[in-house]
C-alpha cells in the first residue's frame, strides 16, 4: 500500500482549504490534471448525446423498409459519417483517455499532475474546438456524407464541392493536434515522473493501457494528418494524390487512412482494457492474474495492430499473398487477446466476487468483446469477407467489439470513480437497473444485424427490401431500450451529483488497491503533496501480488 | 535531491523532444509513402507494374507450343480527354524472350492540339514483374495536332521466368491495359516515374 502517512496527510491536510482558482478562469485556463479530466468527461458526455440521437434517428428510420423520415438520402449519410466521428473522436476518445486518464494516471502513478500542465490545457481545447467544427460542418452545403473513413473519389470536390468536408478535414486536424499533444503529456508523465519505487512493472494495468494507447496516437495520428492535408490540397489546390488523371491513387488514401484507423480502434479499446483490469480486480478482490502476462499482451496488440490494416480492403483488389499475409497478421491478435480473456477470468475463479455495478459491466464488457472477437476472427478470412464485406455483419461485428464494449468499460469506470471524482456515492439500485436496461438493449439491438448482414443487407443505405424487415424492427426495438438505458445514466449522473452519499475515500474495501484509493473523495485539488513511496512489500498497484491485501491506509 | 530534480526536468524535455520528433518522421513518413511504395514497385513488379528496361532476356530455348502466351491490349481514354484511342491488334501470341513490336492508334478529335499521358497496368498482377517493355509511347507525354492520327509502337518480352515461377506458371493470358488522361497544366505534369503507379 501507499504508506499511509503520505496519502492520508494529502487527504485530510488539504481537503478543506485547497486554494485554486475560481469561477470560469478555474476551468478556461485549468493547468489541473482532474479539473481537465472533468472537462474531458463533460465534453464526451455532451458529443454522446448528439451522437446517441443521430444513431437513434438512424434507427428509426431503418425500422421499417422504405422512406418513412429521412428523404434526404446525402443527410441520411450525414447521419452516418457524424455518428461515427462523434463517437470514436469526441466520446470515447475523451472519455478515456482525457478524462480518466487525466484524472487517474497521476494519481496511480503517484505523481502530482501531468508533465506539462499547460499542454494538457491546449490538449483538451483543441478537442473541444475540434468537436465545434465537427457539429458546424454539418451544416455546411449538404454536410459531409462520406462516411467516417472519407474515401475518396467520394470525399472530392467533384462529389462534395461544397466545404463540408473541408470543415470535417480541419474538425479532424484540430481534434488529432489535440490527442498527439495530450498523448505526448501521458507518455512524459508515466516514463519520469513516477513515484520512488513505482516501477514499470509495478504500475496498474489501467496506466499501462494509456501509456500503450498513447504510444498508438502519437505513430497513427500523424499518418492521419498527413492523409488528411493531401486531400485537403487535393480538393482545394489541385494535386492529384487521390487522382488517377494526374497519377495518383484512391487507394493511396485507403492503405493510409487503415495504417491510421486500425490502429485507432485500439487506442479506444485499450484503456478499456485497462479500465476493465481494475474493475475485476477489485470487485474480485484478487490481484490480477498474471500480471505481466497482461501487460505484455497490451504491448503486442499495439505492435500487431499496425501491421493489419489492409484485412479493411480485402475487396480493393489485393494480390492473393498480400491477403494471405493480412489474414494471417489479423488471426494473430487473437493470440493476446485470448491471454487478456482468460487472464479476466483467471482473476474471478476464486475470487470472492462482489457484483456492484462497476462489476457487472466489467462482465458485460467481457461477454460484449468476446462475441465481437469471434465475428472479428471470421472476418478475419479474406474469403470469407469476400462475402461479407460492407454488409450489417461487419457493423454488429464492429459495434460489438469496440464500440458498446468501449461504453461498458466507460460505464464501468464511471461507476467506480464517481466517488472519487464528485464526492458522491452513486445509487447502486439505479445504476444495476441502467446496467441490465442497457445490456439487453444493446444486444436486442446489434445481434440481429448479424443475420442481416448474413443474409447479405448493406451498410449506409437507408432503405431496404421488405426481406430485411423483421430483424430491422426488433434492432430498431433494441435501439428503443438503448434510449432509454443511456437516458437513466444521464439521469443517475444528475440523481449522483445532487443527491448521493458523501463517498468513503475507498469505497470499494481491500481489493482497490491504487494509489487513487488512498487520497479522500473528492479528491482534493492537489494530490500527492508528498510523495508516496512503494516499496517491493507493496505488491497490489499493478494487483500482481500474492495471497491477501492489507486494506488501504487511510 | 535538486539536482536529482534538475535531472528530472531535463529528462523530461528531453523525453518530449524525441516524442516530437517521431509525430514529425510520422508525419512525413505519410507523404514519403509515395516514393517509397512506387521504389517498392518497381524493384518488385509488385501490384501489377511491369517492367520496364532494356532487352536482356534470352530468345526461348525450347519453350514449345506449351510455352506461349497471348496478351491482349486494352485502350481506354478518360471522359476529359477528345481522342479515339485503341490498339492495332487485339492480341498477339508471343513465345517467352521474343521481343515484339505492336502499335496503338491514337486520334485526336479536337480542334486544338492536346497532350495526354497514359497510365498502365498487367493483369494478372502477378504476371506483371515478367512482363518488361522496352519501349513505350507512355514513358512520355503525347501531343497530338488538331485531327492528327498516330501510331504509338509498344516493344516488350515476356521473361521465360513466368513459366518456372510455380506462383505464375499456369498464365496464359496476359492483358496490358492503358488509359490515356490529358495532361491538364504544364505545372502539374507528372513525370515518367509516378506514371508507374
Amino acid at each position: 500500500m501507499a504508506h499511509g502517512a503520505a496519502a492520508g496527510h494529502g487527504a485530510h491536510a488539504h481537503g478543506e482549504h485547497d486554494h485554486h482558482p475560481t469561477g470560469w478562469k478555474r476551468w478556461v485556463y485549468s493547468t489541473n490534471h482532474k479539473d481537465i479530466g472533468t472537462m474531458y468527461i463533460v465534453l464526451s458526455m455532451i458529443a454522446a448525446l448528439l451522437g446517441g440521437m443521430m444513431s437513434w434517428y438512424i434507427r428509426l428510420e431503418l425500422a421499417e423498409p422504405g422512406i418513412q423520415f429521412i428523404e434526404d438520402t446525402q443527410f441520411y449519410n450525414v447521419l452516418v459519417t457524424a455518428h461515427g466521428f462523434l463517437m470514436v473522436f469526441f466520446v470515447v476518445m475523451p472519455a478515456m483517455i482525457g478524462g480518466f486518464g487525466n484524472w487517474f494516471v497521476p494519481l496511480m502513478v503517484g505523481a502530482p499532475d501531468m508533465a506539462f500542465p499547460r499542454m494538457n490545457n491546449i490538449s483538451f481545447w483543441l478537442t473541444a474546438a475540434g468537436l465545434v467544427l465537427l457539429v458546424m460542418s454539418a451544416f455546411v452545403g449538404g454536410g459531409p456524407g462520406t462516411g467516417w473513413t472519407v474515401y475518396p473519389p467520394l470525399s472530392s470536390i467533384a462529389y462534395h464541392p461544397d466545404a463540408a468536408v473541408d470543415f470535417g478535414i480541419l474538425a479532424l486536424h484540430v481534434a488529432g493536434a489535440g490527442s498527439i499533444l495530450g498523448a505526448i503529456n501521458f507518455i512524459v508523465t508515466i516514463l519520469n515522473m513516477r513515484s520512488p519505487g513505482m516501477t514499470m512493472h509495478r504500475m496498474p494495468l489501467f496506466a499501462w493501457s494509456i501509456l500503450i494507447t498513447a504510444f498508438l496516437l502519437l505513430l497513427a495520428l500523424p499518418v492521419l494528418a498527413g492523409a488528411l492535408t493531401m486531400l485537403l490540397t487535393d480538393r482545394n489546390f489541385g494535386t492529384h494524390f487521390y487522382d488517377p488523371a494526374g497519377g495518383g491513387d484512391p487507394l493511396l488514401w485507403q492503405h493510409l487512412f487503415w495504417f491510421f484507423g486500425h490502429p485507432e480502434v485500439y487506442i479506444i479499446i485499450l484503456p478499456a482494457f485497462g479500465i476493465v483490469s481494475q474493475l475485476v480486480s477489485t470487485f474480485s478482490r484478487k490481484p490480477v492474474f498474471g500480471y505481466l502476462g497482461m501487460a505484455y499482451a497490451m504491448s503486442a496488440i499495439g505492435v500487431v495492430g499496425f501491421i493489419v490494416w489492409a484485412h479493411h480492403m480485402y475487396t480493393t483488389g489485393l494480390g492473393v499473398n498480400a491477403r494471405a499475409y493480412f489474414t494471417t497478421a489479423t488471426l494473430i491478435i487473437a493470440v493476446p487477446t485470448g491471454i487478456k480473456i482468460f487472464s479476466w477470468l483467471a482473476t474471478m475463479w476464486g475470487g470472492s466476487i462482489d457484483f456492484k455495478a462497476p462489476m457487472l459491466y466489467a462482465i458485460g464488457f467481457i461477454f460484449l468483446f468476446v462475441v465481437g472477437g469471434v465475428t472479428g476472427v471470421a472476418l478475419a478470412n479474406a474469403g470469407i469477407d469476400f462475402a461479407l464485406h460492407d454488409t450489417y455483419y461487419v457493423v454488429a461485428h464492429f459495434h460489438y467489439v469496440m464500440a458498446i464494449a468501449a461504453i461498458f468499460a466507460m460505464f464501468g469506470g464511471y461507476y467506480y470513480w464517481i466517488g472519487k471524482i464528485s464526492g458522491k456515492q452513486y445509487n447502486e439500485c439505479l445504476a444495476k437497473t441502467q446496467f441490465w436496461l442497457f445490456f439487453i438493449g444493446v444486444n436486442v439491438l446489434f445481434f440481429p444485424q448479424h443475420f442481416l448482414g448474413l443474409a447479405g443487407m448493406p451498410r449506409r443505405i437507408p432503405d431496404y427490401p421488405d426481406v430485411y424487415a423483421g430483424w430491422n424492427m426488433v434492432s430498431s426495438f433494441g435501439a428503443l431500450l438503448t434510449m432509454l438505458g443511456t437516458f437513466l445514466f444521464y439521469y443517475i449522473v444528475f440523481h449522483t451529483i445532487r443527491s448521493g452519499k458523501p463517498a468513503e475515500a475507498n469505497p470499494w474495501g481491500e481489493g482497490a488497491t491504487t494509489l487513487e484509493w488512498t487520497v479522500a473523495s473528492p479528491a482534493p485539488f492537489h494530490t500527492h503533496e508528498v510523495q508516496p513511496v512503494i516499496s517491493a512489500g507493496d505488491h497490489g498497484h499493478g494487483g500482481h501480488g500474492h495471497g491477501a491485501h492489507p486494506r488501504p491506509a487511510e | 535531491m535538486l539536482g536529482a530534480q534538475a535531472r528530472g526536468i531535463n529528462r523530461t524535455k528531453l523525453t518530449a523532444v524525441i516524442l516530437f520528433a517521431v509525430v514529425a518522421a510520422m508525419g512525413g513518413l505519410a507523404f514519403a509513402s509515395v516514393p517509397l511504395y512506387r521504389m517498392f514497385c518497381q524493384v518488385t513488379g509488385f501490384a501489377g507494374t511491369p517492367r520496364t528496361g532494356a532487352y536482356v532476356g534470352t530468345a526461348s530455348a525450347g519453350a514449345g507450343a506449351a510455352g506461349e502466351v497471348t496478351v491482349r491490349f486494352d485502350a481506354n481514354v478518360n471522359s476529359q480527354l477528345p481522342w479515339q484511342f485503341q490498339p492495332v491488334e487485339r492480341q498477339v501470341v508471343v513465345r517467352p524472350g521474343e521481343e515484339v513490336l505492336i502499335h496503338y492508334r491514337a486520334h485526336n478529335f479536337a480542334d486544338k492540339p492536346i497532350t495526354g499521358t497514359a497510365t498502365f497496368n498487367v493483369t494478372p498482377f502477378k504476371a506483371a514483374q515478367y512482363f518488361n517493355k522496352i519501349e513505350c509511347f507512355c514513358f512520355t507525354e503525347q501531343t497530338l495536332k488538331p485531327g492528327e492520327d498516330v501510331s504509338m509502337p509498344v516493344v516488350f518480352y515476356v521473361d521465360p521466368q513466368l513459366f518456372e515461377d510455380p506462383n505464375t506458371a499456369e498464365v496464359r493470358k496476359i492483358t496490358l491495359s492503358y488509359t490515356f488522361f490529358p495532361v491538364e497544366t504544364q505545372a502539374q505534369q507528372p513525370s515518367a516515374g509516378e506514371k508507374a503507379l
